[in-house]
């Protein structure tokens, strides 16, 4: 052979059968891993992260097991980034989406090894996606016009998302508690406005909704501790000294009294400074960085509250729900935004004080505050409860409904059998095969709950041939049973999102027939 | 697929079915390890439970008979192991006290679990049963308890010795019961009845004496002594105190400075000058008539010269240095007066007042006590003292827990029998509503009536009797409608606990039973554990 070396020393060139098979198993491995916590049986899974503190992080928030996976397939990475996309876009439906997928890939790899061309799979694949999005759509429920039966539908959703999560015991408690923060936000999908605490202690059912805004610090020393109609001041400025933050800049004086009149000029400035800050006509004072003692006493005998130390996070939310801006500088009082609340005072969740802003100038804002066993119980709890928030106010947006408990899938399996029927040539067995892998679904979330999956998928089918039909499974009561009446519903914006999404990765890992792997960058501190 | 770890990805990569048996394995992993860390704190149950010396990596040991601290101490890394050790913190964050209990309840609930497992019930209706059945057990216990009222100061007492009897100090119940109480109750805050801070409360440690020589303060304690190096008072009558987060020492500037010395004469102007400017501060401290200082540690410059000291002396002023910036609150809260970072703000009003300040000498160490305050913040310290560090450390943690019993009673005000009388009670009723339920969900609230029996058994164990004769006559003193029969530990039998004054709050057993329940839910419903980064 007259080539000898294409590639670098250590890179690798996987051809043909050999590069497919290895994308096919490592998709498909990726999804057996996460499909046990599929469905409201679903399972958890515990983290253990090999870095140090050996942090330990229960969940059963598919985006989450897969964003902290380590690995090296790049099949298996293309699925891990759909599901991140999954939980950017919409939020829910994350471990749906990649169990979709590696169905699909499952069944492909079935029609590759009987000799079907890729592609050809990818054309019925495409045909069946499509076919599937129109028997969906057909079948939407949308209560836009009435208010009353939309809200009822948002804490169906709510409650479907709840019951595969940590919060299922109170589901309907958090339902509540989701819809009524999504409902605040009125249609806008920023999720800011919506701040969650965690504070152990508790049991999760004493979590509870606050309008306004909880801001986990503590106020100055001397200062009131209640202010009515505050005027509040957001600021990311020193409050120590300023320094001269030029290097080696010094002063060399001859005397003792003129290092005291040094000091006292910082002293001066400093209440310059402060001064300045009153002089904007406010009542709190909000920093992100220290307030040392001498202007904390300054504001205390001006009455203002001044909070020092606020985290980033904690000033930018603050400055958007009170609708002030961030200033660090004051010399030109009539620039600068000022927030507004009605009323800042201290409350005691637990065994800590924090401090409560009522009343913000942005209506849409409040806070839900986590109580809970542990800090594995809260953490569980944000995330589960982030998923709801995303769903509805997702679905606030897109107002179309379906029904949940593997219906959708069962609905769009009988029209894409039907257009297999209906298709000539090799593309119908594709889409044939895509039929298969929607009633994966179904049967995952039955064999989950520990139920015969084989016997209730056979009989949500059979139900599903008469038309009009409701059937899904029912999980509590291990039987086939009508979604409608158990009020198991789920957003069609999700279920869009896992289908397209799904497809789309499926085709893309089909479309592969080689993987180079690069050498890996040499690390001279490898050794 | 089960375990795509860092190690072999690629090989573990190959299967594709789905192998249930390791799934088993994980959980029944899980499920062994949290038992282990429970039966590792079980004997400690109890007024006759048993100690542990913990030695820790540095070389430090502890003596404690507090479940929440032990299990803490002990560093386990099995994930599901950890999550027993938070739980018991969640106890004491929620209660204080019932940490150990908690513990043994939740091992005690894994045990039957496995049982069920094998019987092949899905873990997930064994997790909603026992969600079940925890909601109908605080029930039960709600119904159980007996309302109390906070002017019932002898009720109180009870349920901290209670709680003390099961320490290392329990022979000082008697001293250390009232002084929880009293301390707690004088930190309610009238306007806010149920919430009672406990940070108002300062617990100092100080070697030397005994137990029992330890008091409750009204009034402040610092641990440390007043600054005797220019000989300058330390007692004051009638002191008016102010507390300043300045420096009494030479001028120093933010921006980097030096004086230049160029000549002789100058260097005696210079020393000239110093003094002036120490004289003309303490002259303005002075002229408030403050004659007790409390200066803030500063990391920027010495808070006080032996120059500056010497004038305070002259001036009469008491001075007490080095005061922590997170002690100031509860200083400036205490005296009712405000923190002065000035000397230009230095005003009379600021000052706080006070019968007395005086040192006094304990042992061979001084303390600095601050009687007869003016118009006294809500806050109280207590003031430990022991023989040894180890003592002085778990009459602490103790005195601690105390102070959380009463802290539930007042936030909560339902006392409850104790000597597993509850447990046991609980045990017989959720055992007769099993009959009623259909197919799995009685048997699992019958496994988890049964799993309660634990903390009789146990607390029977560790005081040496027969566990089996005491329980099974429990549960049959109970049948017959006693509801408040428990182990008298003391005795060595059965009799009418509320009798015996063993009393707890209800909220430590419905949290401990809330809590432990929340945390077998979450372990039962782990089928993997998966190495991430």
């Amino acid at each position: 052979m007259a080539i000898e070396k294409i590639f670098k020393d250590d890179a690798t060139e996987e051809k043909g059968e050999r590069a497919r098979m290895s994308s096919f198993v490592g998709a498909i491995a990726i999804t057996d891993l996460v499909k046990t916590t599929l469905g409201p049986k679903g399972m958890d899974k515990i983290l253990q992260s090999t870095g140090r503190g050996h942090g330990v992080t229960v969940t059963n928030d598919g985006a989450t097991i897969l964003k902290s996976l380590h690995i090296d397939n790049p099949a298996a990475k293309v699925l891990i980034d759909i599901s991140k996309v999954q939980d950017d876009e919409v939020g829910d439906g994350t471990t749906s989406v990649v169990v979709l997928a590696g169905e699909l890939l499952r069944e492909a790899e079935k029609l590759v090894a009987s000799k079907i061309h890729p592609m050809t799979i990818i054309s019925g694949y495409r045909m069946a996606a499509e076919c599937a999005r129109n028997a969906l759509l057909q079948r939407v429920v949308d209560n836009k016009e009435n208010a009353e039966k939309f809200k009822s539908d948002l804490m169906k959703i709510a409650k479907t998302t709840l019951s595969s999560k940590i919060l299922s015991q109170d589901k309907e408690h958090f339902a509540q508690l989701a819809v009524e923060a999504v409902m605040r936000l009125k249609g806008s999908t920023n999720l800011e406005a919506i701040q969650i605490i965690k504070k152990p202690g508790g049991s999760l059912k004493d979590s509870f909704l606050d309008e306004g805004f909880i801001l986990d610090k503590k106020i100055g020393l001397g200062q009131p501790k209640r202010i009515e109609n505050a005027k509040i001041l957001v600021a990311n400025t020193a409050m120590d000294t300023d320094k001269v933050k030029i290097y080696g800049a010094r002063v060399r004086v001859d005397s003792m009294s003129k290092v005291a009149e040094i000091e006292g000029a910082e002293k001066e400035k400093m209440r310059e400074k402060v001064q300045k800050i009153i002089a904007h006509g406010i009542n709190c004072f909000v920093n992100r960085q220290l307030i040392y003692n001498f202007p904390e006493e300054l504001f205390a005998d001006a009455g203002i509250l001044a909070i020092e130390h606020a985290d980033f996070d904690g000033i930018e939310r603050l400055a958007l729900v009170t609708g002030g801006e961030i200033a660090s500088t004051f010399d030109n009082p009539e620039s600068v935004k000022i927030g507004h609340c009605k009323l800042i005072e201290e409350i005691m969740i637990g065994e800590d004080k924090l401090i409560h802003f009522s009343g913000v100038e942005m209506g849409q804002a409040c806070t839900i505050v986590l109580r809970g066993a542990s800090h594995h119980v809260l953490d569980e709890a944000e995330r589960s409860l982030h998923d709801a928030l995303c769903v509805l106010s997702q679905t606030v947006n897109d107002t179309r409904v379906l029904l949940g408990g593997g219906w959708p899938e069962m609905v769009m399996a009988k029209e894409v059998d039907e257009l297999a029927r209906k298709t000539p040539g090799k593309k119908s067995h594709a889409i044939e095969a895509f039929s298969r892998a929607l009633v994966a679904i179904p049967t995952i979330i039955a064999d989950n709950a520990g139920l015969d999956s084989a016997d209730l998928v056979a009989q949500l089918r059979a139900a599903h041939h008469t038309e009009g039909c409701n059937a899904g499974i029912d999980v509590i009561s291990g039987s086939v049973g009508d979604m409608a009446e158990l009020g198991i519903s789920e957003s069609f914006k999700v279920k869009q999102a896992v289908l397209l999404s799904a497809t789309e990765a499926a085709e893309m890992i089909l479309r592969v027939d080689e993987i180079i792997t690069c050498a890996p960058r040499q690390r001279e501190d490898r050794m | 697929m089960a375990a795509v770890t860092a190690a072999q990805p690629r090989s573990s990569k190959t299967e594709s079915y789905v192998d249930n048996k390791r799934k088993e394995d994980i959980r029944q992993a899980n499920i062994i390890a949290a038992r282990s860390v429970a039966d590792a704190v079980r004997t400690s149950l109890g007024p006759k439970g048993m100690d542990k010396m913990i030695s820790t990596a540095n070389g430090e040991v502890i003596i404690t008979n507090d479940g929440a601290t032990i299990l803490n101490k002990m560093e386990v890394l099995q994930p599901a192991a950890k999550m027993l050790v938070e739980l018991s913190k969640s106890q004491d964050a929620a209660a204080g006290d019932g940490t150990t209990t908690v513990v043994v309840v939740a091992g005690a609930l894994l045990k039957q679990c496995l049982s069920l497992l094998s019987h092949g019930i899905h873990p997930t209706v064994i997790s909603d049963s026992l969600h079940k059945a925890s909601t109908k057990a605080v029930d039960v216990l709600t119904a159980m308890a007996v309302p109390l009222e906070l002017s019932d100061r002898e009720s109180l007492i009870k349920s901290a010795s209670t709680s003390l009897n099961s320490k290392v100090v329990s022979q000082y119940s008697t001293l250390l019961a009232p002084l929880a109480v009293d301390s707690v109750l004088s930190v309610v805050d009238p306007e806010k009845p149920d919430m009672v801070d406990l940070r108002d409360i300062k617990i100092v440690k100080k070697h030397g004496g005994t137990v029992d020589d330890t008091q409750l303060i009204k009034g402040l304690v610092f641990d440390k002594k007043a600054s005797h190096a220019a000989g300058g008072p330390t007692r004051m009558e009638n002191a008016k105190i102010a507390v300043i987060q300045f420096q009494i020492s030479p001028p120093k500037t933010d921006i980097e400075q030096s004086i230049v010395v160029s000549d002789y004469s100058q260097m005696d102007r210079i020393l000239k000058e110093e003094r002036n400017y120490i004289l003309g501060m303490i002259k303005k401290i002075k002229a408030t008539g403050c004659n007790v200082l409390l200066i803030q540690k500063s990391i920027l410059r010495d808070a006080v010269t032996d120059l500056s000291l010497h004038y305070l002396a002259k001036a009469k002023i008491m001075v007490i240095k080095d005061v922590e910036r997170d002690d100031i609150e509860f200083i400036t809260k205490t005296l009712n007066c405000l923190p002065i970072a000035n000397i230009e703000h230095f005003r009379a009003e600021k000052l706080g007042h006070a019968e007395l300040v005086e040192e006094v000498s304990i042992g061979d160490a001084k303390i600095v006590k601050v009687t007869g305050i003016k118009d006294m913040g809500r806050t109280t310290t207590v003031l430990v003292r022991g023989s040894n560090q180890l003592v002085i450390d778990e009459a602490e943690r103790s005195l601690h827990d105390a102070l959380c019993v009463v802290r539930c009673l007042v936030s909560k005000r339902f006392l409850i029998a104790g000597g597993g009388a509850p447990e046991i009670e609980l045990s017989r009723q959720l055992g007769a509503w099993s009959k009623v339920l259909h197919g799995m969900e009685g048997y699992c609230v019958k496994s988890f009536a049964e799993a309660l029996e634990v903390i009789p058994y146990t607390l029977a164990e560790n005081a040496g009797l027969n566990p089996i004769a005491i329980v099974t006559e429990l549960r049959n003193r109970h049948a017959q409608g006693e509801i408040n029969a428990g182990i008298n530990v003391r005795k060595g039998q059965i009799t009418n606990i509320l009798e015996e004054n063993v009393v707890q709050p209800l909220l430590v057993s419905t949290s401990a039973i809330t809590l432990a329940t929340e945390c077998v839910r979450m372990i039962l419903k782990i089928d993997d554990i998966v190495n991430v980064r």
